[in-house]
């Protein structure tokens, strides 16, 4: 009996070292991040932020809004004097983060949010059943915009932009295209794309951006609308074939993609990322924060990050990115009610 | 060649065989924790390798990885509640021995099947991964239907006593994965508006509902009888002879489960099942199965942890996820500024074959660590049921809300949990369910996308010779399990010997 108790004591006492273990790596970079904002805090009086800032991700772990927040914190919570704690609540691509933004956290600076577009406008424009709309929302700044690129498997007919449009003037929808599902970025500008241009493609949705590449590649499909940085490393190796991009300029690590501007179709897309507070945040806050990433936009090391990553910078503070929210809401819905009776 | 020996001298560092052996003991521990998964565990440790070696800290999370997959299967085994996903299918036999009073041989055998399955898959990693790779983007939505229509034919073999029950349970399955949003057309389907129905059901939340909930109220239910695993007896380590009399099962399962984990969005939930099922096709004794025999119980165990292995082979190849666990170790290398893509094997070569040892050095640190960590976990059924029960209890509902950070999942899991007590109670059998839940999405989507790409055509899936080949073998699998079949070996068979004669 005694060796039993005992035994049953150890298997306790084990899992409750496990639990501690791994309680402290969840707090780990909490912890060590809060120290810098003790010493802005004792001198500083109220100054904003005196505690840590907590920002909520609509998606999971590992996920492209995840991705811009482990890359942009170390950086501003320097410029800031603060730190910041990430929670993850995914669901309804977003929707129930944000939706808890809208009607739920206090706006008082100290929550705030990842804002991929056109997603955030989009989500609602789609889904009657949600509950926010952009005016729930005051947009601190734009970070990147991944620009959207039409790309083809590399045993592909086409070579150019030119041979495929030419194609499919001769062959009305005479090629399936795949995008990252309905109402990601990439339908959308699948769509902008064949409203300037009166092409038609069929159009299969996979789940999400890699899938949709994969496809390509893959040959189930014959071009995917998808983004420069998530491809980007495919086509250097020449699993897949750029034939142009959507952004106003040409990139320069793909020195010879051209735009669809200069081809004469004038649609620039693409998904951008940013950071957004709820409605009302003290002005304090606001003007920090917004200090914050126009810092951001200036650092050396940060760009050179984003660049092995291949993320395009882009930097859009406050008003202006407040006004490229508006205009992204209208583009889709705008769309949308055009397309809206296919998908009903 | 250059980089695998470079990798493997990276490996053997004092600091990188630390990270292994921690990783492995964290992967034991969240994968024997129902609703702890191995993704969780990699993402909530993330942040925590980013002060490290690149090189380390990966080594740590695919250790991690590793050990989760056998660590799921310690609960299973013991007091049938799967720890992970990809241990259901071990309850099936694993549980059974159990309660015959082989618990010790049970998890011995489940143990040395992890470390056959893991060694094999890390020899085939290091070996022909990069010709591996490219066969899994061949894989397209054709392929995948003929997968799923294959999956689902596994019901018929779990339908264990009654088919019509099996089938109301495989379908029931199939029902609950088609809640949500239409992956091809966006559409909310079955949400009743709750946008928290949004993306479905959590297949995590509804397993730890509807296994570890029945269990916790039937130990209640007979505190009074005496659970005949607390006596442990029986040796842990099977013998020599019995090893080599599972020779062809684990071979078959490992093999199995490097495929299977290859193939993009399926993980060791679907292999095991897979692996159960072809285990049962090929064994002389398949009546034996489900009342805790053997090969039913090593089969889904070499399988999943082979698993590890595959869903590697297209992550390092071409940097694309094999599963969602190693989609959450390809964000990590992004942070860690690691571009993921086919530039890994080249321009990282030092990290990712360093990986690749590791894959392979984890399997026997799972083997040591798993040894002694298993005989701590075997103290878990000395506990009286009635402590047990409210302990199951509260780990399901904190592995639950951990999940989303969700308390409507929570819920979830109960409503879960009340179905699966009372299906337990009508004996329907609750395989077929998990099955369907599994290979429902899978099998709506890619048909959809099928049907768009082949213009309408159902002519598309008999075009493609894999998918042809897959159905077909779908057809043999549903005759094989028809009163039909019996009869037509018996007239066989009677031919035979008339002709003998």
């Amino acid at each position: 009996m005694l060796k039993v108790g005992l035994l049953k004591k150890s298997v306790g006492l084990f899992f409750l070292a496990l639990i501690l273990v791994l309680a402290a790596c969840g707090n780990t970079e909490e912890t060590s991040n809060a120290e810098g904002s003790n010493e802005e805090s004792s001198d500083g009086g109220g100054e904003y932020p005196t505690k840590p800032i907590e920002v909520l991700i609509g998606f999971d772990p590992g996920g492209g809004s995840d991705q811009l927040a482990q890359l942009t914190q170390p950086y501003l919570k320097d410029y800031l004097g603060g730190s910041f704690a990430n929670e993850y609540k995914p669901g309804a691509s977003g929707g129930i983060a944000w939706t808890s933004i809208a009607q739920q956290t206090e706006n008082d600076g100290y929550t705030i949010t990842i804002t991929p577009s056109p997603q955030v406008v989009t989500n609602y424009l789609i889904n009657s059943e949600l509950q926010y709309t952009l005016d729930d929302f005051d947009p601190i700044a734009n970070v990147v915009t991944d620009p959207a690129v039409i790309v083809v498997p590399s045993d592909s007919e086409f070579d150019t932009y030119e041979d495929f449009a030419k194609y499919l003037e001769e062959n009305p929808k005479g090629l399936n295209v795949s995008h990252s599902g309905v109402g990601g970025d990439d339908f959308f500008s699948l769509l902008r794309w064949k409203r300037q241009t009166d092409l038609d493609v069929e159009m299969v949705p996979y789940d999400g951006d890699g899938p949709s590449w994969q496809a390509a590649a893959g040959g189930d499909v014959d071009a995917s609308f998808n983004n420069l940085g998530v491809v980007f490393s495919q086509i250097k190796e020449g699993n897949l074939k750029a034939l142009a991009l959507m952004s106003e300029e040409r990139n320069e690590m793909l020195p010879d993609v051209p735009t669809l501007k200069e081809l004469g179709v004038d649609v620039v897309a693409g998904s951008s990322r940013g950071y957004s507070a709820p409605k009302g945040i003290p002005e304090e806050a606001k003007q920090k924060l917004y200090e914050a990433f126009e810092k951001l936009s200036e650092d050396e090391e940060f760009k050179e990050q984003l660049k092995e990553v291949a993320l395009p910078l882009d930097v859009k503070v406050g008003e202006e990115y407040a006004d490229y929210l508006k205009q992204e809401e209208e583009v889709s819905s705008e769309i949308w009610e055009e397309v809206k009776h296919e998908y009903e | 060649m250059n980089e695998i020996m470079s990798g493997l001298i990276n490996v053997l560092s004092i600091w990188n065989l630390l990270a292994l052996a921690v990783g492995m003991i964290l992967g034991l521990f969240v994968g024997s924790m129902p609703g702890l998964s191995a993704t969780m565990a990699i993402a909530i440790l993330l942040p925590l390798t980013f002060g490290m070696d690149p090189a380390t800290g990966i080594t740590m999370l695919t250790s991690l990885y590793m050990g989760a997959m056998y660590g799921g299967s310690i609960l299973a085994i013991l007091v049938r509640t799967p720890g992970t996903p990809a241990a259901a299918a071990t309850v099936m036999d694993g549980y059974k021995m159990t309660e015959r009073g082989q618990a010790g041989k049970a998890l011995g055998i489940s143990l040395i099947s992890s470390l056959v399955g893991g060694i094999v898959s890390g020899i085939v990693l290091l070996t022909v991964a990069p010709l591996l790779g490219k066969l899994a983007l061949s894989i397209g939505a054709v392929e995948l239907f003929a997968i799923a229509v294959l999956g689902l034919t596994i019901i018929a073999s779990l339908a264990a006593g009654s088919v019509i029950k099996g089938l109301l349970a495989g379908s029931m399955g199939l029902l609950i994965s088609f809640i949500g949003m239409d992956p091809i057309t966006g559409t909310p389907r079955f949400t009743f508006g709750s946008i928290y129905l949004f993306d479905g059901i959590s297949f995590v939340i509804a397993l730890i509902g509807l296994f570890s909930i029945p269990q916790a109220l039937k130990l209640v239910e007979k505190d009074k009888e005496v659970i005949k695993a607390s006596k442990i007896k029986d040796k842990m380590l099977p013998s020599w002879q019995e090893i080599k009399a599972l020779k062809g099962t684990l071979t078959r399962s490992s093999v199995i489960g490097v495929f299977t984990g290859l193939i993009p969005g399926t993980g060791g939930d679907t292999a095991s099942w897979f692996s159960y099922n072809e285990a049962k096709r090929f064994s002389k004794q398949k009546n034996k199965f489900g009342t805790g025999h053997t090969e039913g119980l090593a089969a889904p165990e070499a399988a999943n942890n082979a698993v590890v292995g595959g869903a590697l082979i297209p992550t390092i190849t071409l940097g694309v996820p094999g599963s969602s666990t190693t989609a959450v170790l390809l964000g990590g290398l992004m942070i860690h500024g690691i571009m993921p893509g086919p530039t890994l094997m080249t321009e990282h070569a030092e990290v990712t074959y360093t990986l690749l040892w590791a894959v392979l050095f984890s399997s026997i640190f799972l083997f040591v660590l798993g040894l002694l960590y298993t005989r701590l976990a075997v103290g878990v059924t000395k506990i009286p049921g009635k402590v047990l029960a409210p302990i199951i209890v509260l780990l399901c509902v904190i592995g639950t809300f951990a999940v989303n950070n969700s308390m409507v999942d929570v819920f979830i899991m109960f409503a879960f949990g009340i179905v699966g007590y009372f299906i337990d109670k009508l004996n329907i059998p609750v395989a077929p369910l998990v099955v369907g839940m599994i290979l429902g999405m899978m099998l709506d989507t890619s048909l959809h996308q099928s049907l768009l790409i082949g213009d309408g055509s159902w002519l598309i899936f008999l075009q493609n010779p894999i998918s042809a080949i897959l159905l077909f073998i779908a057809l043999i699998s549903i005759f094989q399990s028809t009163p039909l079949f019996d009869k037509f070996i018996q007239l066989y068979n009677k031919r035979l010997r008339q002709d003998s004669k």
